[in-house]
């Protein structure tokens, strides 16, 4: 489905970007995606298509804003019986939370369930109306840190079951993952679109890469065989756009920044000699900062800090390998 | 406590009640008007409407008695003088309590989620229907206790009603002027126990839209 749309208030935004299967949307604060969200569902005046001129009443979209509003009146059941209408209006409900897998929750009122259980209620409601496109506000910030990418995981699974596409809005990279598409809102316009893993590895620009959360972006010149940033020439394959002389961005993740490891063969390129700056544990991993001829962000996992033992203060060698470094135009 | 007590109370009550219906009727849309429609002069509508507040009630009850006599403007427009008449008691009721009812049933509506009307206009069910299963369960109470304020409000009520009723015993003698009328004739004793009854009806109607505020809250945080 390619969504072009335009918006005037309260921001300005033109976009023109396609919905394959769960879409991610991923934007800063303040860029609209809210805006774009409820521009789709005809709740803010917009033009274009799909849905273009139709009032929110008659587009067949399912919307779920970021506190997913259920009615805090009515049980679940109750819910998402709203939309619908007829005799069999309660057995359809049923029916429609035993999809969504909150059977026996049906008779609770909103305020006893769950982050995650309240996000299939909202589901199921929207799903009532049975709509061609899901709209999903900030869908990880109802939910529990601890179990985030759990029940993510399970709403996604659950809407590529039901074959629905499927719009989500969100400023957290854990979305990105997940999705089948990922497009990036930049601020009034797209940034960049494609498969996650390829937008994923390949930021189209600056903006993106920091949205995508690169760790380590460097300005950059175009040398021959490679780049230089900060006087050290780093060797890396060049993009077609890359001539020589050319102002360029270097990105590099700070998980894809290797420790040189003195038991094993030294490496053939992109070495860096300096010092462990700081290092303090994040969840699992250890996260800390190398200086060198570059100052770099780093991340270790905990296998290799087990083995290595590194310490701030250290001297250390690290390697930038070629087919981790991400070259953007400047 | 002599018949005319009592007539005069009853008169009261119909006046407050009426007045109370058609201000749910006019006010609650007005209210709702005014909390979510931008519309130009908006502000200058809302200072109108509250002016009431703090008119002192003989120039607010002056300007509707000029309103509503014989040849006044009302008069000129439909042929209706409600001056020193029941209608004339009702419609300035309505006037005088407007902004207490208005304040209230605004506040109901701004506590409303708006993520909730606009999401329930996303399931594509009628307004009819927003209103019945969402709105009005969500703001009754807001409303009742804001009626009830203003039901209070026009039970005491004296300088406007004395300035376009008069005092005319069982036409337009309200229970506020009656009691008047009884301290200028130095009837002290019923005086006293006209205005214990007065006092025991206000304290109650009072503690119940506290009551009703207290639980409508209570509620309001435990579905929120």
């Amino acid at each position: 489905m390619e969504v072009r749309y335009r918006v005037r208030w309260p921001l300005t935004l033109e976009v023109r970007f396609q919905i394959r299967g769960f879409t991610a949307l991923l934007g800063e604060s303040g860029v609209g995606k809210t805006t774009l969200l409820k521009a789709l569902a005809g709740l803010i005046p917009a033009e274009g298509t799909p849905f273009g001129g139709l009032p929110a009443e008659k587009r067949p979209v399912g919307y779920l804003p970021q506190d997913l509003a259920l009615f805090p009146h009515m049980t679940a059941w109750e819910n998402v019986a709203f939309p619908l209408r007829g005799k069999d209006r309660r057995e359809r409900a049923l029916a429609l939370l035993e999809r969504v897998g909150l059977g026996e929750h049906a008779k609770k009122l909103p305020r006893a369930l769950s982050g995650g259980q309240k996000q299939r209620v909202a589901l199921a409601r929207a799903l009532a109306r049975e709509p061609a496109l899901l709209l999903l506000d900030e869908p990880t910030s109802a939910l529990d840190p601890v179990t985030k990418d759990r029940v993510l995981g399970e709403l996604v699974e659950l809407l590529k079951r039901e074959g629905l596409p499927a719009l989500a809005v969100s400023h957290d990279p854990l979305l990105a993952g997940m999705a089948d598409w990922l497009v990036v809102l930049g601020r009034g316009r797209i940034l960049q679109e494609g498969p996650p893993e390829e937008v994923l590895a390949a930021p189209a620009s600056l903006e993106v890469a920091r949205l995508l959360g690169y760790e380590n972006l460097f300005p950059a010149r175009v040398v021959p065989g490679g780049v230089e940033a900060e006087g050290v020439f780093l060797r890396l394959p060049l993009p077609p756009w890359a001539r020589e002389g050319a102002r360029a961005w270097l990105g590099v993740r700070a998980a894809e920044v290797i420790v040189v490891r003195e038991d094993r063969p030294p490496p053939e390129g992109n070495v860096l000699e300096g010092f462990l700056e700081r290092l303090h544990p994040e969840g699992l991993a250890y996260r800390g900062v190398f200086r060198g001829a570059l100052t770099l962000e780093i991340l270790l996992p905990r296998h290799v800090q087990e083995r290595l033992r590194l310490e701030a203060g250290r001297p250390i060698q690290v390697v930038l390998k070629p087919r981790y470094l991400h070259l953007m135009p400047g | 406590m002599e018949p005319a007590f009592w007539t005069a109370l009853l008169l009261s009550f119909q006046v407050a009640l009426l007045a109370s219906l058609l201000l749910l009727l006019l006010g609650v849309p007005l209210a709702w008007t005014l909390a979510f429609r931008p519309f130009p002069g908006k502000v200058f509508l809302e200072s109108i409407v509250l002016l009431p507040l703090v008119l002192p009630p003989t120039v607010l009850g002056f300007y509707l008695l000029l309103f509503l006599a014989p040849e006044g403007p009302l008069f000129r427009l439909t042929g209706l003088a409600w001056a020193f008449r029941f209608e004339g008691l009702v419609f300035s009721s309505l006037v005088f309590s407007l902004p207490f009812a208005l304040t209230a049933y605004r506040e109901a509506f701004l506590a409303l989620d708006p993520n909730l009307l606009e999401v329930a206009r996303t399931l594509g069910v009628s307004r009819a229907r927003i209103w019945t299963q969402v709105v009005l369960p969500l703001v009754w109470p807001g409303l009742l206790s804001g009626t009830l304020l203003a039901f209070a409000k026009i039970l005491g009520e004296f300088g406007v009603l004395l300035m376009v009723g008069g005092s005319i015993p069982g036409k337009t003698q309200v229970v506020s002027v009656y009691l008047y009328d009884l301290v200028q004739a130095l009837r002290f004793a019923e005086a006293l126990r006209a205005s214990l009854v007065l006092l025991a009806l206000s304290f109650a109607l009072i503690l119940s839209v506290r009551l009703l505020e207290r639980r409508w809250r209570a509620w309001r945080s435990a579905t929120g």
